[in-house]
C-alpha cells in the first residue's frame, strides 16, 4: 500500500466505476467542483484581472489608480533584485528549517502518539490563536538584550551580540510563524502510513535509514511538497516579521510591496511588482513540483 | 521498543517489541523523537508563556515593560464592550471561514480526480496562484472588486438597488479563498496515496456511493479534514491584511484592534485576552481528555476520527 | 454693543485666562486665526469682507477670506445649534482606543444612541487606500491625520462640515482649525481638530553627553552612537530631520533640497539600529538605543520611571513637524445627526478635557485645555511649551509622502538601515 501501488490503479481508472450512468457521474463531478470553481473565478480571477489592469495604469495625483497603458511599472519592478534575493534566501532557509523541525515531529505524532494524536494536533495550533503581533512581541522580549541575546552576550563576553535585527532573528520568527503549515500536511500523509510496512522492511534487514528512504519518504512526499509550498510562499511575501524582528534591517520584497501600495500609494507600481512576483513564484512552484515528483506517478485518485 | 511517556496500546507495539533486540539504535531513535517533539512544543509555547505572564503586568501602557503584578488588564477586558466585540467578531470570522473552506475544499479535492485534464490543469494552476498571490495584493484587489460590484456605486447595487456594503459577507468569502486551497491541498495530499481497493470493494458490497463515501472514504480523509479545519480557523481568526481591507461597519476583529493599538503601544489588555482564550481552549481540551479517560478508551485503534468523536461527546 | 462683540470680548477674556499662555498665538501664526476671527465677527453677515484683514497678514487673510466659512470655523457662531435628536446609531472608524470609553457611554446615554460601533484602522495610508478602493458609505465619523484631509476631499470621501450644527467648534484653537493655508483654506471646513503632538529627538542623557538641541546636532553626533539610534518607520517624519537641519521646509519636494536631504539620510542609515514605530520606547528603555527620531508616545512613561528618568525629549530648535488628528464626517454618512451630535459632544470642554487625560495628547480645544490637570499641561511630551509654539518653528505636514523622488529616497534609505 505504498504511494505507487495505491496510485497506480486509481490513475488507471479515473472514471468512477459502477455508476448508473456517465451523465450522473458528471453531474456529481460538477456539483463537487462548482463551489470552489465559483470562488476561484469570482474572488481570484476577477481580482487578478483588476491587478493586471492596474499594473499598466498610472498613479493618480492623490494616489490610487488612473487608466493608462504603459510598461513603465514593469520596468521599475525589474529594479528590485536585492529585496527579492533577501526574501528568497529567507524563504529557502526557512522552509528547510521547517522541514527539519516539522518532519520528526509529524512522524512522532503520526506513528507514536496513538491515543493522544488529536490532543497533540490541537495543541499545535492553539499558540496561533494568540494574536500574531502579540506573539511576535513576545519574541522581542525573549530574544532581546534582557533575554537570550543578553545571556549569550554575557556568556561569550561579547557585549554587542544580538539576535534581533539580524537574519537569524527573522528566520526564527518565520519558522515559528509558519511551522504548523509544514507539520499538518506531513502529518496527514504520515498518519496513513502502515506500520507493518516499516516493520516488514526492518525484518527484511533494511537499515533504519533505508527504511525511511524507501518506505517513509515516498509516502510523505505529497505532504512534503504541499507543506513546502505552503511555507515557502507566505514567507516570500512576509513583511511584518522582518520589520519587527529584523528591526527594518532585513528589507524584503514584502516591505517593498507595502511601501509601493500604501506609503507611496502607487497602485500601478505595486501591482506590476505583484504580478511579477506571482509569475516568478508560479514558475518556482511548477519546477519544484515537477522536480520532486519526477519519475513518480503520484496522481490524484478518484475515491468517490 | 522504548515505552514512550505516552502509553501505547499493546496492539500497536507488538511488532516493535519483537524487534527491539534486533535494532540496537531503536531506543536512541525513540528517545530522540520524543525529545525533539518536546522541544518543538516548548518552542511553540515559549512566547505564549511570556504572553500569559505579561498579562499580569501592571504597566500603564507598554506591554513589554514589566511594572509589577496586577490583574487590572483582566478587569479592563471584562469591562470593555469594544474588546469583547472584536473578539466575538474574530470568532465569527474564524468559525464561518473554517466551515466554508473545509466543506468546499474537501468537495473540490474529491471531485478533482474525476475531472478531465483540460479542467484540472487550469484549476490546479489557480489553486497555486491563490496561495502565491501576496496577501496585500489580493486584499486590495478584492476590495476594489467588492466596491465595484456591491459597493455604494457598484454594478450590483445600481442594478438591484440592494445596498450590501461590507461586513462579514465580504470578509468570510475573501478569507475563504486561501483557506479553500489550503484544505484542498491537505486533503489531496492525503488522497494521493489512498487505497482505492476498499472503495471498489465497498461498491461491490454496499452499492451506493453515498454509503461508501461515509463509511470508507470519509474516515480515511478525516485527519486531513480536521487539519484543514483547524488551520483555516487559525488563519481566519488571526488574519489582519485582508480583513482590514474588506471589513465594514461593526466588523473589526481582534487582530485589527491589536494592530491598531500599535501606535499607542500595545497594552497588556491584549495579552489578557490571549490568556483568557488560552484558558478556555485548554480547559475544553482537558475536559474532553478527562471525559474520554473516564469512559475508558481501552485498546481500540484510536484514529483522529475516533478521538474527535469522543471529545465531541 | 452687539451680541457678537460681547462674544468676542468674552472669548478674549477666556484666552487671557488660559493656563497655557496664549500670547504665543497672538505673536505667531495664531495671529492669522485671530484676524480671521475678528474678520468673521466684524462682518454684519456670515460672509466676511476680505478687506477687513490687515495687509501685513495677507496670507492669513487669504486663508480666511475665500468663503467666509473657513474663518467661521474658528469663530463663535451665535446661531450654531447643537444636534440633539440622533438616529440612535453611530458608526465610528478610528484609531484603536482613541476615545475614552466613559465618554462613549455618556454619549450613548445622553443622546439615546443604542448602537455605537468602533471599527479600527492602524494607519492613515490604510484608511485612505481603503476609501480609494471604494469602501465608502460605511461609517459616519473618523479621525485621520490632518494632511490626509486633502486627498479625502479630493476623492469626495468626506463631507463639508455644517458649522451651524457644531457650536463647540468655537473652542478650537484657530491655528489648528486653520491647518490648511492659502488657496487650500477651504479644506478647513472639512475637519474638526482632535489631538496634536510633535516629532522630535529622544535622548538617554546618561549615555549621550552632547547637548543635542537641533536636527543638525542629531546628524553630527549620530556616528558616535552608531548602532544605537532608533528611527520611527514613517517617511513623513524621517524627512523632517534632514530638511529641517538644512533649513528647508519639511514639506519640500524640490529636487535640489531633497538631493541634499538624501545625502544626510544615507549618511545616517548605517548608524541606525532600527526603523521602528511600535517599540522604539522599549529600545530606549533597554538602552539598546540611546538616541531616537521619535514621536512623543510613551516617552513620558520612561521619564516617570526612576531607572529611565534620564530620558529627555527634545523639540529641535531648527524646527520640526507637528501632527494633528482631526475629526471628519465621511461622505453620505448613514447617521448624519448622530455624527454631528458626537462631534459637538466630544468638544464639550469637560468631555474633551477627559479625552486629553485619557489619551495623553494635547487637545486643540482651548476651553478644554483649561480643565486639564497642570502636570499634563507642563509635560513637554504632551503640551508644547508656549515659547516653542510662539517661535513659529512648528510646521504642519502636507501630503507629500507620495512624491516620486521622496518615495525613491525613502526606499533607498529604508533598505540601507544598519548596512555599513
Amino acid at each position: 500500500m505504498t504511494a505507487q501501488s495505491a496510485a497506480a490503479p486509481g490513475a488507471a481508472a479515473p472514471k468512477p466505476p459502477a455508476q448508473p450512468g456517465r451523465w450522473k457521474g458528471r453531474a456529481l463531478t460538477g456539483a463537487l467542483m462548482l463551489p470552489a470553481t465559483l470562488w476561484y473565478v469570482v474572488l481570484l480571477v476577477a481580482p487578478i484581472l483588476i491587478v493586471l489592469v492596474f499594473s499598466f495604469g498610472k498613479r493618480s495625483r492623490t494616489g490610487g489608480y488612473t487608466p493608462g497603458f504603459s510598461f513603465d511599472n514593469y520596468a521599475s519592478a525589474l529594479n528590485t533584485a536585492d529585496p527579492f534575493l533577501t526574501s528568497l534566501f529567507l524563504s529557502v532557509v526557512g522552509t528547510a528549517l521547517c522541514l527539519l523541525i516539522g518532519l520528526p515531529l509529524a512522524y512522532f505524532i503520526a506513528t507514536r502518539a496513538t491515543k493522544r494524536k488529536a490532543l497533540l494536533i490541537v495543541l499545535l495550533v492553539i499558540p496561533f490563536w494568540t494574536s500574531f503581533l502579540i506573539r511576535t512581541y513576545a519574541w522581542l522580549l525573549i530574544l532581546g538584550p534582557d533575554g537570550v541575546a543578553g545571556f549569550i552576550g554575557d556568556l561569550t563576553g561579547n557585549a554587542t551580540f544580538r539576535i534581533l535585527g539580524t537574519e537569524p532573528g527573522v528566520l526564527l520568527g518565520l519558522v515559528y510563524g509558519y511551522l504548523p503549515l509544514m507539520i499538518f500536511p506531513l502529518y496527514v500523509t504520515l498518519e496513513r502510513m502502515d506500520r507493518t510496512l516499516v516493520e516488514a522492511s526492518k525484518d527484511l534487514g533494511a537499515s533504519r535509514w533505508a527504511t525511511f528512504r524507501q518506505i517513509t519518504l515516498p509516502i510523505t512526499l505529497p505532504g512534503l511538497i504541499t507543506g513546502s509550498i505552503l511555507v515557502f510562499i507566505p514567507m516570500m511575501g512576509e513583511y511584518v516579521i522582518p520589520q519587527l524582528l529584523g528591526y527594518g534591517q532585513v528589507y524584503t520584497i514584502g516591505n517593498l510591496l507595502y511601501s509601493r501600495f500604501l506609503e507611496a500609494r502607487n497602485w500601478p507600481s505595486g501591482s506590476a511588482l505583484g504580478v511579477g512576483l506571482i509569475l516568478i513564484m508560479l514558475v518556482v512552484v511548477t519546477v519544484y513540483v515537477w522536480f520532486t515528483n519526477r519519475g513518480r506517478t503520484v496522481r490524484d485518485v478518484s475515491v468517490v | 521498543m522504548a515505552s514512550p511517556a505516552i502509553p501505547v496500546p499493546a496492539a500497536r507495539t507488538v511488532g516493535g517489541r519483537a524487534k527491539a533486540g534486533v535494532d540496537r539504535y531503536g531506543r536512541l531513535v525513540e528517545a530522540w523523537l520524543r525529545g525533539h517533539t518536546l522541544l518543538v512544543y516548548l518552542f511553540l509555547y515559549l512566547p505564549i508563556v511570556v504572553v500569559v505572564v505579561f498579562s499580569f503586568n501592571g504597566t500603564a501602557r507598554r506591554v513589554t515593560q514589566w511594572d509589577g503584578l496586577s490583574i487590572r488588564w483582566y478587569e479592563t477586558v471584562l469591562a470593555s464592550k469594544e474588546i469583547q466585540g472584536y473578539l466575538r467578531n474574530s470568532l465569527i470570522v474564524g468559525a464561518s471561514t473554517a466551515v466554508i473552506s473545509t466543506i468546499i475544499g474537501t468537495m473540490a479535492a474529491l471531485g478533482l480526480g474525476r475531472t478531465p485534464k483540460w479542467f484540472r490543469m487550469p484549476f490546479d494552476a489557480l489553486t497555486y496562484v491563490s496561495i502565491i498571490v501576496p496577501e496585500l495584493v489580493i486584499a486590495l484587489a478584492t476590495l476594489v472588486f467588492f466596491a465595484s460590484t456591491i459597493g455604494p456605486d457598484g454594478v450590483v447595487t445600481s442594478l438591484t438597488g440592494v445596498r450590501l456594503g461590507f461586513g462579514f459577507h465580504t470578509i468570510v468569502p475573501a478569507l475563504s479563498l486561501f483557506n479553500i486551497s489550503l484544505v484542498l491541498l491537505l486533503v489531496r495530499a492525503r488522497l494521493s496515496g489512498m487505497d482505492r481497493t476498499h472503495v471498489e470493494a465497498s461498491y461491490d458490497l454496499y452499492g451506493t456511493p453515498w454509503r461508501t463515501f461515509w463509511q470508507i472514504t470519509f474516515p480515511q480523509l478525516l485527519p486531513a479534514i480536521v487539519a484543514g479545519f483547524l488551520l483555516s480557523f487559525t488563519f481566519a481568526f488571526d488574519d489582519y491584511l485582508i480583513t482590514t481591507f474588506v471589513n465594514g461597519q461593526g466588523t473589526s476583529t481582534m487582530p485589527l484592534y491589536v494592530f491598531g493599538q500599535i501606535r499607542r503601544g500595545v497594552t497588556p489588555a491584549t495579552n489578557a485576552v490571549a490568556a483568557i482564550m488560552l484558558l478556555i481552549t485548554l480547559s475544553i481540551l482537558l475536559g474532553g481528555q478527562l471525559l474520554t479517560r473516564r469512559r475508558g478508551g481501552g485498546g481500540r485503534d484510536t484514529s483522529v476520527a475516533g478521538m474527535i468523536a469522543e471529545q465531541a461527546a | 454693543m452687539t451680541d457678537r462683540d460681547r462674544e468676542l470680548e468674552a472669548m478674549l477674556a477666556r484666552m487671557s485666562r488660559a493656563k497655557v499662555s496664549r500670547r504665543g498665538f497672538l505673536a505667531g501664526t495664531g495671529l492669522a486665526g485671530l484676524s480671521a476671527f475678528i474678520a468673521a465677527c466684524s462682518g454684519t453677515s456670515a460672509t466676511a469682507s476680505p478687506t477687513s484683514a490687515t495687509p501685513s497678514q495677507a496670507p492669513a487673510a487669504s486663508a480666511a477670506a475665500p468663503s467666509g466659512e473657513a474663518s467661521a470655523a474658528a469663530s463663535v457662531r451665535p446661531s450654531a445649534q447643537a444636534v440633539t435628536e440622533t438616529e440612535g446609531t453611530l458608526l465610528m472608524y478610528n484609531w484603536a482606543d482613541y476615545v475614552d470609553p466613559n465618554n462613549i457611554e455618556k454619549f450613548k446615554t445622553d443622546f439615546k444612541v443604542d448602537t455605537f460601533t468602533y471599527d479600527v484602522y492602524d494607519s492613515n495610508e490604510e484608511l485612505l487606500t481603503k476609501l480609494q478602493g471604494g469602501a465608502t458609505g460605511q461609517w459616519d465619523i473618523g479621525a485621520p491625520t490632518a494632511e490626509f484631509v486633502e486627498a479625502m476631499v479630493e476623492g469626495s470621501f468626506i463631507e463639508k462640515l455644517d458649522w451651524s450644527k457644531l457650536p463647540n467648534a468655537a473652542y478650537i484653537d484657530p491655528q489648528f482649525q486653520n491647518f490648511y493655508k492659502g488657496d487650500k483654506a477651504d479644506l478647513n471646513n472639512y475637519h474638526l481638530p482632535k489631538d496634536w503632538g510633535t516629532t522630535g529627538i529622544a535622548l538617554r542623557t546618561k549615555d549621550v553627553q552632547e547637548d543635542v538641541k537641533t536636527w543638525k546636532d542629531f546628524f553630527d553626533v549620530a556616528p558616535k552612537y552608531s548602532g544605537r539610534i532608533v528611527v520611527v518607520n514613517s517617511p513623513g517624519d524621517v524627512f523632517v530631520a534632514p530638511l529641517k537641519a538644512l533649513g528647508y521646509s519639511l514639506n519640500s519636494t524640490d529636487p535640489g533640497e531633497l538631493g541634499k536631504a538624501r545625502e544626510l539620510l544615507m549618511g545616517l542609515a548605517p548608524h541606525v539600529l532600527a526603523l521602528d514605530s511600535n517599540t522604539y520606547q522599549d529600545k530606549l528603555a533597554d538602552e539598546e538605543a540611546v538616541m531616537g527620531l521619535v514621536w512623543t508616545g510613551g516617552i513620558d512613561d520612561l521619564r516617570s520611571k526612576p531607572e529611565t528618568a534620564d530620558t529627555k525629549y527634545v523639540i529641535p530648535e531648527d524646527g520640526t513637524l507637528y501632527w494633528m488628528d482631526t475629526w471628519v464626517i465621511f461622505k453620505d454618512p448613514p447617521h448624519p445627526n448622530s455624527a454631528y451630535a458626537f462631534l459637538n459632544f466630544i468638544q464639550t470642554p469637560d468631555i474633551q478635557a477627559q479625552e486629553t487625560v485619557t489619551n495623553r495628547y494635547a487637545t486643540a480645544n482651548l476651553e478644554a485645555a483649561k480643565l486639564v490637570p497642570q502636570d499634563l499641561l507642563n509635560n513637554p511630551t504632551i503640551f508644547v511649551p508656549a515659547d516653542v509654539l510662539a517661535s513659529g518653528k512648528l510646521e504642519g505636514a502636507q501630503d507629500v509622502s507620495t512624491d516620486p523622488l521622496r518615495v525613491q529616497i525613502w526606499e533607498e534609505f529604508s533598505s540601507s538601515i544598519g548596512k555599513k
